[in-house]
């Protein structure tokens, strides 16, 4: 006869094991705080592919994207507190680090000399295509999908607004100078789709970690 | 000087960067003095912090993981290394190297260290696995020493896998050991020995047994430490008939 494989029970409800989110994202901001590094290798292949996601489509540079990761991880493996910055789960928070950092180089580039090239349009266009739903591969695929949902609902003037200020980083002037429309037309529409979408994603539960 | 409601009205362009430079400061400016616009605009950037969720996520290059690891870890930095002059870049080489190489063995140790809890991890989904599909589960209370526990078994009958708790048991007393059997048609097969931590709940995985024909059942003893083989000699606890 096989010899059992033997488990406890109590391993199952230990860290890391993926099981409820709300307490596997708790587990792992108390042992970031801790600064156990396997909690950063867990973090570190859980958000790499969204995070990566943000920064590449806002650089359009692979390689500066990936400096762009690399920060944001140092600064929440540096900064991350027990409550979470502003009560938000970590997921939230590496994803708005990231997307600052981007910002933060994009503006530091000569603005001047910056175009939106062809290719540029071409990532907003595509980016927004939904993952395959595919749990395994893609932690966070649920989440992905009813922020997809969400933009895709936006009607195709207020997503093209979205899109220049909060993935280009570009402000109010600046994208009524991209697009050729009026300044109040621009608020007007960016307006209207952050309240649709404020409403949209604000039931959205964590699903990290 | 402009109005609270302009504050308000502007809460989301704030929280999203798009106001222009001048507005941006004169909003930084009032959220010093203002609790409720730092209220709303932390409300807003946590609802919104969810948006780049929307794009697909991007599939990293080989390596990156240990890199930004390292990075974290050792505080290294590309960009620095990139821009580095030349005459500190040779200076700085032979213990870049050094830091390089203990980053990487350190890097290494972590993956082989998450490899272990990956190999743990795919153990415990699979033995979860037995309980979503247990087509049978038994259970009854046992009783030691005027304390009292319970066997439990969820029995897997697509895999003819058996995931078996046992729960709220004193440790053996000394000379004794907890043993699990099959109660088969050709007699008792011996199973499992179960060491009870009182803490927390005792599982284990066991498929059927290779001989003694058919499984009719199972059975809990206290058998003597010395008896690793043949029947059961010692009291019977429990047991349980499918």
């Amino acid at each position: 006869m096989k010899k059992p494989r033997l488990e406890s029970a109590a391993l199952a409800a230990q860290p890391g094991t993926g099981l409820v989110g709300l307490a596997r994202e708790a587990s792992l901001r108390h042992r970031l705080i801790a600064r156990d590094e396997q909690a950063l290798v867990e973090l570190v292949d859980l958000a790499t592919p969204w995070l990566l996601s943000v920064a590449q489509a806002m650089l359009q540079d692979r390689d500066e994207a990936e400096e762009v990761v690399m920060e944001t991880f140092r600064t929440v493996w540096q900064n991350v507190t027990p409550t979470g910055e502003g009560h938000t789960g970590l997921m939230p928070y590496l994803l708005r680090v990231a997307r600052h950092r981007a910002i933060d180089r994009l503006r530091g580039r000569r603005r001047h000399d910056r175009k939106l090239t062809a290719a540029a349009f071409e990532w907003s266009q595509n980016s927004f295509a939904a993952v395959e739903p595919d749990e395994a591969g893609h932690p966070g695929w649920q989440v992905h999908s009813q922020v997809h949902a969400a933009l895709e609902a936006l009607p195709s003037e207020q997503q093209a607004a979205v899109r220049l200020a909060y993935f280009e980083g570009l402000t109010h002037s600046e994208i009524a100078a991209q697009l050729g429309i009026p300044l109040g037309t621009v608020k007007t529409r960016l307006r209207l789709a952050f309240t649709r979408l404020r409403t949209a994603l604000a039931g959205l539960k964590e699903w990290v970690l | 000087m402009k109005s609270h409601e302009w504050f308000v009205e502007h809460g989301v362009d704030y929280a999203t960067g798009t106001l222009d430079a001048d507005d941006m400061a004169t909003f930084e400016a009032h959220l010093i003095q203002c609790e409720e616009c730092r209220r709303e605009t932390s409300r807003i950037e946590a609802e919104l912090a969810w948006l780049p969720m929307g794009l697909a996520p991007a599939t990293p290059r080989p390596g990156l993981r240990r890199r930004i690891i390292q990075h974290v870890l050792e505080g290294k930095s590309r960009r620095l290394q990139r821009w580095m002059a030349p005459a500190a870049l040779a200076a700085s080489l032979f213990l870049a190297v050094g830091a390089w190489y203990a980053g990487n063995a350190r890097a290494r140790g972590l993956e082989d260290q998450l490899a272990g809890q990956q190999a743990r991890m795919a153990a415990v989904q699979d033995t979860l696995s037995i309980m979503r599909q247990a087509g049978r589960v038994l259970q009854t209370s046992v009783e030691v020493g005027g304390q009292r526990g319970g066997l439990v078994i969820f029995a897997d009958e697509v895999s003819h896998r058996w995931n078996v708790v046992i729960h709220g048991l004193p440790p053996a007393p000394p000379g004794g050991r907890y043993q699990f059997w099959f109660i088969c048609a050709d007699g008792m097969v011996r199973g499992a020995e179960v060491e009870v931590d009182p803490g927390r709940p005792m599982m284990f995985t066991t498929e059927m047994p290779e001989t003694g024909g058919e499984v009719m059942g199972a059975a809990l003893t206290m058998e003597p430490v010395v008896d690793t083989a043949g029947p059961p000699r010692g009291k019977k606890l429990a047991h349980l008939m499918l």
